[in-house]
C-alpha cells in the first residue's frame, strides 16, 4: 500500500506492505534511527513518536494508519543548532546515559508539553510512566523536564 | 588551549549527549551494513538434553537461505568465558543443550524473514536428561550431571579467627536465610552486532563492556590469530553487567569469516531474556554474635548460587559475595563457604555488585535483628561496627586510609532525624531504614590491569587511546577529566580514541567499579610519561634545562619560544622513537589463599549508607518508597553529575531488587510480565557522596557504579520490618510476601 504523510515538517511517502510498524518505516525507509526497539511489543517506549501531536508506541502502530497524518520524531524535535528547551535539558540535567531511551522519554515529554505547557511534577511523572529508562533512575529525567517547563512560562 | 582552571570535579559538557539527544547517535543496529546477511539462531526447547540430530535440510533449501551453521563448523575450539578455569560455553551447542533457549544452530540468509522462517524449520532430536533447577535439585545424589566435571561449579572457604568460641561466648547470636531472586539486566539497548571483513580481518561492531575480553574468545573460537580479529565497541546501551559475556559476537563473526559477506545481529527482547545473563539467586544461611554492648563478635555465613547452566562470571561471584559477607564491620571472628552451582537455568553471571547486593540483604538484616534484641538505635549499632582505617576485613586486610563509611552513617543519622515523624495515615504503616556497604573496586585477588596512552595528532594535539568501554555511565568524560587535569588543557582539547582493538590497547572490562579507579590511574600516568618525554626532548633540542621547561598543552616552553608537539614528535621520529605516553596500572591485590580465603582481594574499598522511608498500604500490601537519601564515599568525584547519576540509577535498580524483580525462567519473555521500576516505582533519590581520598586513586578517586545499587534492597527491607514489625528475609518483597507480613502481625 501507498502512503503519504508529513514527517518533521515534509511531505513523504512510501510503498509499504500491510504489516510494516511506523517505527520499521521510519528506521529503513528514512533512516531515522532516533526512535529504537526495545521490547517491540508496547511496553518500553524506546520507540515513541508523535502522530498528530500525540505520543504513540511506534513498534505497534501501523506504518499504514499514518496517511495523512503529521509526524515528529527526535530528529524533528530539534538539531544541533536548534535545540527545544527539552533537549538543553536534558543535556544540563544529565538525564542523558547510554541514551537509549532518550529519544522516547523526550518525545513523551514533548506530548505532554504540547497540551500542558505547565504540568505539574505528578503530570509529568505519569507522561513518561509507559517510558523505561535503566540507567538514571528517572530523577534526572523529571528533573530536566521540570526545569524545560520552567523556561517555557 | 590550555587553561588553568580545574578539570576534575567540573561536570562540564559530556560529547556524547548532543547526538544523543537529537537522535543522530548509532548503536550497533543503527548503521547501515550494505550487502549484510541477518542472521537468526535455532534455541534449545529443551532445559537438559542430548542432542542425537539436527536436521537443517528444510531450512537449507528455503529460497535466500544462504547457509546453516552447527557446532561442526565452529573452526576453533568451541568453548568461551570471561574466567580462563571456566571456560564451559559452546557458541553453538556440541552434543548436548544445557538450558531452555541455548542457542543450537545459525541461519544465514539474504532477508531477516527468511533467516528466522529458516531457523524455525530446523529439527532437533534431543534425548531428554533429568533437569535441575535449583542447587539442592542439581546437588542431589541422582542429579544428572550438567557438566563433566559434576554440578557444583565452583566453592570458597574463608575463616578468620575462632568462630565457635565467638558464638559460645557471645550475649546474642541471631540467625536466619535469605533469599534473592534472578533478576533480569534490562539494559534498554538489546545485544545487537555487525561484522565485516576488512581485508583479511574479520572486524565486529558490537554493544560491549568488554571490547578486548571479547577479542580473546572470538580468536579462540574463530581459530584465528589476534591480529586477524578486531572488535569495535559501538555505541552501547547499558550493560550493568549482561554485556560482558559475548553475546551475538560469535555468530556474526562466525557467519562473515565463513561466507565472507557483512552480516549483523540484533537480538529480539526475548531472545535477550532466554539467551542472556542473569543476576544469581542466592540463599544464604546466617548466623551472627555480639557481645552485650553490640560489638559484634562473628558471623558464620553459607552462601549458595544458582549460576545455571554455563559458569559465566560464577567464580567471581562467589567469591566477591565470600568476601563481603560481613559488611562494612569489624568482625574478629568469620566463617563463609560460598558455592556456585550449575543448574538447567539460562546462566547467571555478573550483574552490577557481584553478589555482594544478595549477602548485603543478609548482613544488614541481621544488624537491625541485633539492634533489636539489645535494644540498641540501628544506626548507631552500626557506628559502633563500622570499620576505621587500620581495621583488619574478614579477609585479614588492614585496610588504608579511605574508610569513609563512619561518615556516612553520621550523614545518614543527621538526615533521619531531620525526616521527623511522617503525618499519620490511618490507612497505611510507615517506617524508616538503614542499608550500608562496602565495595571492594576492581577484581578480587587477581592483577587487572589497564593500559593508555597519549599520541600527538595530526592536527597537533592530544589525543587519548583507552581500551575502556562507556556503556553510557560516562567513563569517556571522567577519563578526559583525569587527562585533561593532568596535561593542564580542558576536555575539549583532547581527542578520544576508544575501545577498539586494533587502535587501543587492553583496559580490562567496565565492570567492578573500576574504571575510574584502574583506568583512570592509567590515563594519569599516560598523560605524566607523555609530558615528561616532550620536556625532555624539547630539552635536547633547544639545549635548555629540564627544569626551565613547561608543558603548554600545544607544546613545551623554555625562556624565547614554544616548542610544538608537531616538532617534537617530529624530532624523535628521526630518531626512531614516538612521543608517545603509555600509562599502566594494576591495583595492588594478594590472591585469597585457597583454604582461609585469606589475601588482600583489592587495593581500596568504596563505602555507602542509605536511608529509606516506605509506606505500606494496609489494605493492599503495596509499598511504596516515599524517600531515599543516599550517601557514597567515593574517594574524589571526577565528573560529580555522574557521580549522582549513578547513585540514582543503581537505587532505581535496587528498588527492583528490592520490591518488584523476580525472573521466572518458565514465563517472562519480555517486560509486558517482567516489571522494572518505571518512574511512578521510584522515590524522588537524594544522592550525595563525601569524599574520602585514596591515596591511591587517580586525583582521589575509588569507584561508584556497583555501590549504587548495594544499600538500597536492605534499607527497603529494614523499613518494611520497621512499619509493619515483621521481617521479609525472601526479595523481592512483593505484594504476596508483604501480605502475608500483614496477616502475620496485623502491623505495629
Ligand atoms: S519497542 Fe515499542 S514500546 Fe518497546
Ligand atoms: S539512559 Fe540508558 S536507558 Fe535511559
Amino acid at each position: 500500500m501507498f502512503v503519504e504523510f508529513t514527517l518533521n515538517g515534509e511531505k513523504v511517502s512510501a510503498e509499504i506492505s500491510g504489516e510494516t510498524t511506523a517505527l520499521a518505516l521510519l528506521r529503513e525507509n528514512f533512516d531515522l534511527i532516533g526512535a529504537k526497539e526495545g521490547c517491540g511489543v508496547g511496553e518500553c517506549g524506546a520507540c515513541t513518536i508523535l502522530v498528530d501531536g500525540v505520543a504513540v508506541n511506534g513498534c505497534l502502530y501501523l506504518a499504514g494508519k499514518l496517511d495523512g497524518r503529521e509526524v515528529v520524531t527526535v530528529e524533528g524535535v530539534g538539531g544541533e543548532d536548534a535545540l527545544d528547551p527539552l533537549q538543553k535539558k536534558f543535556m544540563e540535567h544529565g538525564a542523558v546515559q547510554c541514551g537509549y531511551c532518550t529519544p522516547g522519554m523526550l518525545l513523551s515529554a514533548k506530548a505532554l508539553l504540547i497540551r500542558n505547557p505547565k504540568p505539574t511534577l505528578d503530570e509529568v511523572k505519569v507522561a513518561i510512566s509507559g517510558n523505561l529508562c535503566r540507567c538514571t533512575g528517572y530523577t534526572p529525567i523529571v528533573k530536566a523536564i521540570m526545569a524545560a517547563t520552567e523556561e517555557g512560562k | 588551549m590550555s587553561s588553568l582552571e580545574k578539570v576534575v570535579g567540573v561536570d562540564g559538557d559530556r560529547r556524547d549527549t548532543l547526538s544523543k539527544v537529537t537522535g543522530r547517535e548509532r548503536f550497533s543496529g543503527d548503521y547501515k551494513v550494505p550487502g549484510a546477511l541477518a542472521l537468526a539462531i535455532a534455541r534449545s526447547t529443551e532445559a537438559h538434553a542430548l542432542i542425537k540430530n539436527i536436521d537443517s535440510s528444510k531450512a537449507q533449501a528455503l529460497p535466500w537461505v544462504v547457509r546453516v551453521f552447527t557446532a561442526r563448523d565452529v573452526p576453533g575450539e568451541n568453548s568461551y568465558g570471561i574466567i580462563p578455569i571456566t571456560k564451559d560455553q559452546p557458541m553453538l551447542a556440541e552434543g548436548k543443550v544445557r538450558f531452555k533457549g541455548e542457542a543450537v544452530a545459525l541461519v544465514a540468509a539474504e532477508t531477516l524473514e527468511a533467516a528466522r522462517e529458516a531457523a524455525a524449520l530446523i529439527r532437533v532430536d534431543y534425548e531428554p536428561l533429568k533437569a535441575s533447577f535449583t542447587p539442592e535439585e542439581a546437588l542431589a545424589d541422582g542429579a544428572d550431571k550438567i557438566h563433566e566435571k559434576g554440578n557444583l561449579c565452583f566453592e570458597h572457604d574463608s575463616l578468620m579467627g575462632d568462630p565457635d568460641k565467638a558464638f559460645a561466648e557471645a550475649a546474642v547470636v541471631v540467625e536466619d536465610t535469605y533469599t534473592t531472586s534472578s533478576i533480569e539486566h534490562s539494559y534498554m539497548e538489546p545485544e545487537s552486532g555487525f561484522a565485516v571483513m576488512e581485508d583479511d580481518i574479520v572486524a565486529v561492531t558490537v554493544s560491549t563492556q568488554n571490547p578486548h575480553y571479547d577479542h580473546a574468545d572470538l580468536c579462540r573460537l574463530l581459530g584465528l590469530e589476534n591480529d586477524k580479529v578486531r572488535v569495535k565497541q559501538a555505541t552501547t546501551g547499558g550493560g550493568f553487567g549482561g554485556k560482558l559475556d559475548l553475546s551475538v559476537h560469535s555468530y556474526v563473526a562466525l557467519a562473515t569469516l565463513l561466507t565472507g559477506r557483512p552480516s549483523r545481529l540484533t537480538y529480539t527482547r526475548e531472545e535477550s531474556f532466554a539467551a542472556s545473563a542473569k543476576r544469581h539467586s542466592f540463599t544464604m544461611k546466617y548466623r551472627t554474635a555480639a557481645d552485650a554492648e553490640g560489638n559484634l563478635l562473628a558471623v558464620d555465613a553459607e552462601l549458595i548460587a544458582d549460576t545455571g547452566a554455563y559458569a559465566s562470571y560464577g567464580v567471581a561471584v562467589a567469591m566477591r559475595a565470600a568476601v563481603h559477607a560481613a559488611g562494612p564491620y569489624m568482625v574478629p571472628n568469620s566463617r563463609v563457604y560460598s558455592r556456585a552451582v550449575y543448574t538447567n537455568h539460562v546462566f547467571s553471571g555478573a550483574m552490577r555488585g557481584f553478589g555482594v547486593p544478595q549477602v548485603a540483604l543478609a548482613h544488614e538484616s541481621q544488624m537491625e535483628k541485633i539492634a533489636a534484641k539489645l535494644g540498641i538505635d540501628p544506626i548507631e549499632l552500626r557506628l559502633k561496627n563500622a570499620l576505621k582505617p587500620g581495621d583488619k576485613t574478614i579477609t585479614g586486610q588492614v585496610l588504608g586510609d579511605s574508610v569513609g563509611i563512619r561518615e556516612c552513617l553520621e550523614k545518614i543519622k543527621a538526615v533521619r532525624d531531620g525526616w521527623g515523624a511522617a503525618a499519620d495515615d490511618p490507612d497505611c504503616f510507615r517506617g524508616i531504614g538503614v542499608g550500608a556497604m562496602l565495595y571492594g573496586i576492581g577484581n578480587t585477588g587477581v592483577s587487572n590491569p589497564s593500559t593508555a596512552q597519549i599520541r600527538v595528532n595530526e592536527a597537533g594535539g592530544v589525543t587519548l587511546y583507552t581500551g575502556c568501554a562507556d556503556i553510557g555511565q560516562g567513563s569517556d568524560h571522567a577519563l578526559l577529566a583525569i587527562c585533561a587535569e593532568t596535561l593542564g588543557l580542558s576536555r575539549e582539547d583532547i581527542a578520544l580514541v576508544r575501545a577498539d582493538t586494533k587502535l587501543t590497547t587492553n583496559a580490562g572490562a567496565t565492570s567492578a567499579s573500576r574504571q575510574t579507579y584502574i583506568s583512570g590511574n592509567a590515563v594519569k600516568d599516560a598523560s605524566e610519561k607523555f609530558m615528561a618525554k616532550a620536556i625532555e626532548e624539547t630539552a635536547k633540542i633547544t639545549g635548555k634545562d629540564i627544569a626551565d621547561l613547561c608543558f603548554t598543552g600545544t607544546g613545551v616552553k623554555g625562556a624565547e619560544r614554544e616548542v610544538t608537539l608537531t616538532e617534537i614528535a617530529e624530532s624523535l621520529k628521526e630518531q626512531g622513537n614516538e612521543l608517545i605516553g603509555e600509562g599502566y596500572f594494576d591495583p595492588e591485590t594478594v590472591p585469597l589463599d585457597h583454604h582461609t580465603g585469606q589475601g588482600k582481594p583489592y587495593s581500596t574499598y568504596g563505602f555507602a549508607a542509605q536511608l529509606t522511608r516506605v509506606h505500606v498500604d494496609k489494605a493492599t500490601a503495596e509499598v511504596k518508597v516515599e524517600k531515599l537519601f543516599a550517601v557514597h564515599d567515593i574517594g574524589k568525584a571526577i565528573y560529580p553529575q555522574g557521580v549522582i547519576g549513578q547513585i540514582s540509577g543503581g537505587s532505581a535498580m535496587g528498588v527492583g531488587l528490592a520490591l518488584m524483580e523476580e525472573f521466572d525462567h518458565a514465563s517472562d519473555k519480555n517486560f509486558d510480565t517482567y516489571l522494572i521500576p518505571t518512574v511512578l516505582d521510584v522515590p524522588d533519590v537524594e544522592a550525595s557522596f563525601i569524599e574520602h581520598a585514596e591515596p591511591t586513586g587517580p586525583y582521589g578517586a575509588k569507584g561508584v557504579g556497583e555501590p549504587a545499587l548495594i544499600p538500597t534492597a536492605p534499607a527497603i527491607v529494614n523499613a518494611i520490618s520497621d512499619a509493619v514489625g515483621v521481617r521479609i528475609t525472601s526479595l523481592p518483597a512483593n505484594l504476596e510476601r508483604v501480605h502475608r507480613a500483614l496477616q502475620l502481625m496485623g502491623g505495629k
